[in-house]
């Protein structure tokens, strides 16, 4: 089953909370994921630190040595493998784009987060030449408004068409409950059906937009 | 979204992952700045948490013959005095 890999050599432009939108979409589904947390801050090791999704299997510290054969022995029928990675240009992330079925590029409509969001991009179309196979990848916009496509965004949204990039619709939406995800655990219908977690935005919104995040990387995968 | 027969239908593609494909992956990243970023060890020995000093005055041969014992153990001597002090405390 597929390997998802979410990089981006920019901090802060929603890897983890893409990593945790799939890993709890997909595991509702049925799927038996795998997430790896390759990121020093260990954003999703605190996610599941408050309880991780059924379906769910989380392994955290995996280092530049460990990150090929973690993926490969986390990889087999009926699993998908996520791995979050942190926001620098390391070799670790070379590698683990090695072993990608899908790369998911999330950025913010900024001319900053395309200018180093593109740097990844770049490195997924060398390795595609340095290993002599496609790894297939794709953009997804981030921290979007629900209100109004921005100028920047649709000027961006153009760029990336123009030069042939994949760009996952829909983007995901600046939701106050992706950030409460992190502070609660568990995943969004669980969130949505508890009273008792106070998130202050728009769940039933978030998680339509979760779901339809995560089917369109569905189509992506098949 | 409909349960796990779709997700059934969903297929890894064949992946290498030999030490030759690795080089390569690394060698293109470092072209591009994606560098080994590993945090480094702290160079050098350890400190020892043995800080207490003992500043005895031995016969010559007792002297020689605890640093043979030592070195023939490949301890130090202060770990020798350590086992001399257990067993001399299990005898009393």
């Amino acid at each position: 089953m597929p390997v998802i890999v979410m990089a981006s050599p920019k901090g802060g432009v929603g890897k983890s909370t893409c990593a945790v939108l799939l890993a709890s979409e997909f595991a509702r589904m049925g799927a038996d994921v795998t997430v790896l947390d390759c990121d020093p801050n260990k954003s999703l090791t605190r996610w599941a630190s408050h309880g991780a999704p059924s379906g769910v299997t989380l392994k955290s510290d995996v280092g530049r040595s460990e990150i090929v054969p973690t993926i490969r022995s986390a990889d087999g029928d009926g699993k998908i493998v996520i791995v979050d990675l942190e926001g620098v240009a390391s070799q670790l992330v070379s590698r683990a784009i090695s072993q990608a079925d899908l790369v998911i590029v999330p950025m913010q409509p900024t001319a900053l987060d395309a200018e180093i969001g593109s740097e990844a991009l770049a490195l997924v179309h060398e390795e595609e030449e340095a290993l002599g196979r496609s790894i297939r990848h794709a953009v997804v916009l981030t921290k979007t408004s629900a209100a109004v496509k921005s100028r920047v965004q649709k000027e961006l949204e153009k760029q990336l068409s123009g030069a042939g990039i994949d760009v996952i619709e829909p983007s995901l939406v600046a939701r106050a409950a992706f950030s409460e995800l992190f502070a609660y655990g568990g995943d969004l219908t669980a969130m949505m059906n508890d009273p008792e977690m106070v998130t202050g935005g728009k769940v039933d919104k978030a998680l339509a937009n979760a779901q339809a995040f995560t089917e369109a990387v569905y189509e992506r995968l098949k | 979204m409909n349960g796990s027969n779709r997700l059934a239908g969903l297929k890894a593609r064949p992946k290498g992952g030999t030490v030759e494909e690795v080089r390569r992956a690394d060698e293109v990243g470092e072209a591009r700045g994606f560098l080994d970023r590993t945090p480094r060890k702290k160079p050098g020995r350890k400190p020892s948490p043995r800080t207490h000093q003992l500043h005895p005055k031995v016969f010559p041969e007792v002297g020689e013959a605890i640093a043979q014992e030592a070195e023939k153990l490949g301890i130090t001597q202060g770990q020798l005095i350590e086992k001399m002090w257990e067993t001399y405390r299990k005898a009393h």
